[in-house]
């Protein structure tokens, strides 16, 4: 029997294709391709935070058997553009960089000059020899001063520090919050931190000079968009160019844009006409390629007596470095945006202000909204410890109940196919919240300091085109996908977005097979490569399963209604209506029963390749379907975080006793990817609010450049998650997915902190800031002592 | 190979007993064992992570022993016996029992740290067939994996106890 | 990250290193582990021009019980301390001293020799080597001397050893029958370089009262140190709380610890206070539990 209704291979807990390679060694990542006659090429760095190159002298390394020669920004502008980032955005200003800076440098680790030799081991020794004058300026490390009227210019043609600001208000919220009630104030600050993919980034590039086309091998999340920025910066055609992402170890938003080490790369194998390779190394890693977060934000809000929230603004200072890789504006806004989540307010206010300061640039990592969820349940916890109410009091007046839905947000985002107040009150009983508190209470008389912390996360997924331009982000949302069945009947599927780990191969495997009606097994899904995939907008913003999934099932359900157009047609039918495909088979309906027509696809392709006359009137032989398709301006996500902790007021350590996540992320495509998914989320929100951080002094020297210094968790320091599923469809989406690759970093977070917080309610301590490491809370725990 | 046995800066031949095999190469004594066993073995399972010791990618069996070829120079590597993820294989030619556990359990998503956890643990739980939940997440805070949480993998390397203890029990 | 170019030599015996070692001078450095050298030259903080390879001297190699005392070859493998039969059953400390290094692959590798020379004020076996005076048996090509590890280890990666001088071997004193001993450590994560450290060795009379107390601190200071003072004022004393709590105490004063990212100087004195209870009371019941 053929159930029509129930998905077939959507949601089945499929091991994934993709392992067996990377479990016997015989992964492709960019390092493991061999290209004979390759030159390595490496990067001579800046020592200092801020300075003038006075001038560069490479003969000496240039000299050494083996170099081929080093190049500088001068060498450079030659063969490419500058990037200009001016996107038509009310209130971000233009800014320019050169593919090598010429003049100035503008953080510790920036690029002075390439160095190409036969190895990379040469190439090092060539480095020593490079003699390079600076005149060093001061340095710009801290956002607040670099606002300041007399502060010293990262970019002197701006006339300020200050990259972008943009406000908003509703009509009535500055009369609101000024009619005398009380403002309760919460600040929240996040640290600098990096991706630290544990492959770092790299490139290999190849020109043909009688085909006069350029091959790239690189590690990258949206080759698409990555080939349109290259060709464009070396001035040659994207029909000459190849991107090639193999497999690729671990992206999280660091391996997204165009970087200037490996446009480099890119022109100079054109130059020299010989391939050109580099790999970056872990410290060039750590301080130089993306950073990300750093912000600082305070929210004032009124509320009644009962905890409602009357009226609140929002205001956001955030460090992005030195260069803008994106637009500004980027990130920060999303916060203000969809800042309120599942909680009602209709009276708003925000202003984002983002600076530039002598650091590595920012960009986005994985919830470039990270801070969001943090700052509004942490606000929430804020006006309970002001009203002496219970922080779950405080979440149910203000939530956004299911008869309530969709909602528009005080900033015209609509919230729909959420569930907020169900995940948060599943969770309360599982976690047994009473029962909890008055355990808490005991323990607290005997020392032991054990804290509760609640964080509700709106997700915001799979970005649409129309929400980025109510954002005023320039780029669209839209994905493409094809399917092939070949004469055989063997499948072929490709999405323009490309993989760092999360199993698309599989999971989209499993998408194009339920819109076509095949087992997934029989679907190869090929990514990565411009020349097979199609034009579509890459792998971000929690974006993959719904946009890249839900195309290619979209694309698989136009290949179907071909394949049984056809098969009505050598069945004898007038009609298709009655047929549809289950396993790879054609099935037909006659009254209530289906049966197996024995026809195959095989059989069906066949007549579409070989047998065209046989098809049925008009149609074009081959079954060959390309789609594209625009997701919703926004798909929303809902889950509840409960982190438990007990803090050792002793030692300033924080034991994380247990953590449940209750979620609801749509239809899933298979929950071990899904599951898997929400613990890599969760934990990175876990290391960045416990450990991880990006450490300058106050010369803007990195202090951080490598594993010893920038820490992220072991085995050791991780607890075990317990997921709880209470997923519902999304309306609007294709087989009703949602996105769901970053809000475990956002609940963590919040949780995580809340937890503290609570913790140390005794001591009057509130956590705003991070990383909550044994030796900061130790300081907060003496000044209370 | 009297004693000083000096050898100037310039590239030697030596012979590395890889997986089995004598594989003889012609190298730098600068040139890490990492480098070598990728680029002049070919052998690109073995993964190059952060060159300082700490992410545990680049680790390979030394004489049975999980040790950091980036930690080491190749030359000192001569007469040693090495096992790579390459030389892992299961009895038919298929998956270990480990591998199979880490597909089942979705214990790798990026898949570049994964040969080191593997190749680390089909040597300790060779000698270590029972080991407790501590235990594992003591030899895998070896391991730096930043996409998994590491849930997932301390489930398959349980889980590949269990299947390896039955295995012995019934052999 | 690639190291810089060195001359390579591996002696095959202890006299020829020496002899290498007197000729090159300071153009030379010994590897030995590597789990220390390595990284450095990786990041060309190091460029020997000559690396002397000991690894292949196999009579550096290897744990022995003689003349009363456990004496470990330099190039015993931290792996090897930590899994050693003799050691577990005879002397724990050491194998649990050795369980706290990095991480599986590195303590493999790593030598008990390399630690020493190198001298990192956080790191095991410099602590341990001054909490249980340990003899150290250097040898050049004049011959062969012997050192105290507290003389030995000057300051930070700062060690007494000649420029054509060799560590061979590493005697540790057993404990007394019935002595208590406990090791512990505040570190960021599994493996990391100690914040603080404290060790201790406790052992009572049959009255109960101190007979002998040693009590070492790493990272308080440019080497670890023993509270000598402290120890033989603790002679004959009842180890009841109000004496822990006062040793903690002394230990929140001793050394001059510094501020770094990971942790302030008040941090590490106040760890110095908390891990000193817990290491005395963790003795305390090893030698109750002995008695």
């Amino acid at each position: 029997m053929l159930n029509k209704t129930a998905f077939s291979s959507i949601g089945k807990r499929q091991p994934r294709s993709e392992d067996y390679r990377l479990l016997t060694g015989r992964g492709r990542y960019i390092d493991d391709i061999d290209i004979s006659g390759a030159l390595h090429a490496c990067f001579v760095r800046s020592p200092y935070a801020h300075a003038r190159i006075l001038s560069i002298d490479g003969a000496d390394a240039e000299d050494l058997p083996g170099v081929v020669g080093v190049f500088t920004g001068n060498d450079l502008s030659q063969w490419t553009t500058k990037l200009r980032m001016a996107p038509p955005i009310e209130g971000v200003k233009p800014l320019e960089m050169t593919t090598l800076p010429i003049d100035k440098v503008l953080f510790h680790g920036d690029l002075v000059a390439c160095i190409v030799a036969e190895d990379r081991y040469l190439a090092e020794d060539a480095m020593e020899l490079v003699d390079i004058d600076y005149e060093p300026l001061p340095p710009i490390t801290d956002m607040f001063k670099a606002l300041e009227d007399d502060s010293f210019l990262i970019d002197e043609t701006l006339g300020t520090n200050l990259i972008s600001q943009q406000s908003f208000a509703t009509p009535d919220v500055h009369r609101i919050m000024s009619n005398g009630d009380k403002v309760i104030e919460s600040t929240f600050s996040e640290h600098r931190q990096t991706h630290l993919p544990i492959e770092t980034r790299g490139i290999i590039a190849q020109w043909d000079a009688g085909c006069e086309h350029l091959t790239v091998h690189v590690g990258n999340q949206a080759t698409h968009p990555y080939r349109s920025a290259l060709a464009a910066r070396l001035r040659i055609s994207e029909s000459q160019l190849t991107v090639i992402s193999p497999d690729v170890g671990g992206g999280f938003g660091q391996k997204i844009a165009l970087y200037r080490e490996e446009l480099t790369v890119a022109a100079l194998a054109r130059y020299l006409n010989q391939p050109v390779r580099w790999r970056e190394d872990r410290m060039e890693n750590l301080m130089a390629a993306s950073h990300a977060r750093e912000d600082w934000v305070r929210t004032r809000t009124v509320v009644e007596a009962d905890g409602r929230l009357k009226a609140m603004s929002l205001e956001i200072v955030e460090d992005f470095g030195g260069y803008c890789f994106y637009p500004a504006n980027y990130l920060a806004r999303v916060i203000a945006m969809i800042l309120s989540g599942p909680y009602k307010l209709q009276h708003y206010a925000y202003d984002v202000k983002v600076v530039l300061t002598n650091k590595c640039g920012n960009g986005p990592m994985r919830a470039p909204m990270a801070i969001t969820s943090w700052i509004m349940d942490g606000t929430i916890d804020n006006i309970a410890r002001e009203l002496g109410m219970d922080p779950v009091e405080v979440r149910r007046i203000n939530m956004i109940r299911e008869d309530e839905f969709p909602y528009q947000m005080a900033t015209g985002e609509t919230l729909e196919d959420i569930n907020p107040f169900e995940t948060m009150e599943k969770g309360l009983a599982l976690i047994g919240y009473e029962k909890l508190r008055k355990q808490q209470k005991a323990d607290q008389e005997q020392g032991i300091y054990r804290g509760i912390g609640i964080c509700n996360v709106v997700e915001s997924t799979t970005y649409g085109s129309k929400f980025y331009k109510s954002a005023g982000i320039p780029g669209s949302g839209h994905e493409a996908a094809w399917v092939r069945v070949e004469p055989s009947g063997a499948i072929i599927a490709s999405v323009g977005i490309s993989a760092t780990g999360q199993g698309y191969e599989t999971a989209f495997a499993q998408t194009v097979a339920e819109g076509l009606g095949v087992n997934a097994e029989d679907v190869s899904v090929q990514l990565g490569n411009t020349d097979v995939a199609p034009y579509g907008m890459g792998s971000r913003g929690a974006r993959g399963g719904t946009a890249g999934g839900g195309t290619a099932y979209l694309a698989g359900q136009d290949a179907q209604k071909k394949v049984l157009a056809i098969a009505a047609k050598m069945l004898g039918l007038n009609t298709d209506e009655q047929l549809s495909m289950k396993g790879g088979k054609v099935w037909r309906r006659l009254d209530e029963d289906w049966s197996d027509t024995k026809l195959t696809l095989a059989d069906v392709a066949r007549i579409a390749y070989l047998d065209p006359t046989n098809l049925p009137q008009g149609m074009e032989p081959g079954i060959q379907i390309h789609k594209t398709y625009d997701p919703p301006s926004m798909t929303y996500s809902n889950s509840t975080h409960f982190c438990q902790v007990v803090v050792d007021v002793k030692t300033g350590a924080v034991c994380i006793e247990r953590y449940l996540i209750v979620e609801n992320c749509g239809t899933v495509i298979n929950p071990l990817i899904v599951e898997g998914q929400q613990h890599g989320a969760t934990i990175m929100g876990l290391s960045g609010t416990l450990f991880e951080q990006v450490i300058y002094d106050e010369n803007g020297q990195n202090l951080t450049g490598s594993l010893a210094d920038y820490l992220i968790p072991t085995a050791t320091e991780v607890p075990d998650l317990e997921i709880v599923h209470m997923n519902t469809a999304n309306k609007r989406t294709p087989a009703g997915i949602k996105g769901m690759a970053e809000g475990g970093v956002m609940g963590a977070i919040g949780a995580l902190s809340n937890s503290v917080s609570d913790a140390l309610l005794p001591f009057g301590i509130v956590i705003d800031k991070h990383p909550i490491s044994p030796n900061v809370l130790r300081t907060l725990l003496r000044e209370k002592e | 190979m009297s004693g000083g046995n000096l050898i100037v800066m310039e590239k030697r031949p030596i012979t590395l007993h890889i997986n089995g095999c004598d594989i003889d190469v012609l190298i730098e004594p600068r040139k890490l064992l990492s480098d070598v066993i990728r680029e002049d073995a070919r052998l690109t399972g073995t993964h190059v992570g952060c060159e300082h010791g700490v992410c545990g990618a680049c680790t390979i069996l030394i004489d049975g022993r999980p040790q950091r070829s980036c930690l080491t120079f190749a030359i000192q590597a001569q007469g040693k016996t090495l096992s790579t993820i390459e030389g892992v294989v299961g009895e038919d030619g298929g998956y270990t029992a480990l591998q199979q556990a880490m597909h089942e359990e979705h214990g790798l998503q990026c898949g570049f740290c994964t040969p080191g956890i593997i190749v680390t643990f089909e040597a300790y739980l060779k000698n270590n067939p029972d080991p407790t939940e501590d235990e594992i997440r003591d030899v895998l805070s070896g391991n730096l994996c930043r996409c998994t949480g590491y849930q997932n993998i301390i489930r398959a390397i349980k889980k590949a106890a269990a299947m390896i203890r039955v295995d012995v029990g019934g052999a | 990250m690639k190291p810089g170019k060195f001359t390579y030599h591996a002696p095959e015996n202890l006299h020829a290193a020496n002899q290498l070692l007197a000729e090159l001078g300071d153009d030379a450095k010994i590897i030995a582990g590597g789990q220390s050298l390595i990284p450095v030259m990786n990041l060309r903080l190091a460029q020997p021009d000559h690396l002397i390879d000991i690894n292949g001297i196999s009579e550096l190699a290897g744990i022995h019980q003689e003349n009363g005392l456990f004496t470990l070859g330099c190039l015993t493998r931290h792996a090897d301390v930590e899994t050693s039969p003799l050691l577990m059953d005879k002397f724990p400390l050491l194998p649990a001293a050795a369980k706290r290094i990095g991480h599986l692959a590195i303590r493999n590798r790593g030598t008990i020799g390399g630690s020493l020379c190198n001298a990192d004020p956080a790191a095991e076996w410099p602590l341990i080597a001054i909490l249980l005076d340990a003899h150290l048996s250097i040898q050049s090509s004049g011959g062969e001397r012997h050192t105290p590890a507290k003389e030995f280890i000057q300051s930070v990666y700062t060690v007494d050893l000649g420029a054509d001088e060799i560590l061979t071997t590493v005697a540790f004193p057993p404990l007394a029958r019935g002595e208590g001993w406990a090791v512990n450590q505040i570190c960021r994560r599994t493996g990391d370089f100690a914040l603080v450290s404290v060790a201790v060795t406790l052992k009572l009379d049959r009255q109960g009262h101190i007979e002998r107390l040693r009590l070492c601190l790493g990272s308080m200071d440019v080497t670890p140190f023993r509270l000598i003072d402290v120890e033989q004022a603790a002679r004959g004393k009842i180890p009841d709380k109000a004496w822990i709590h006062e040793m903690a105490g002394i230990a929140f004063d001793a050394g001059s610890p510094e501020s770094d990212m990971h942790a302030s100087a008040q941090y590490r004195r106040e760890m110095a206070a908390h891990l000193t209870s817990e290491v005395l009371t963790e003795a305390l019941g090893r030698c109750r539990a002995g008695t």
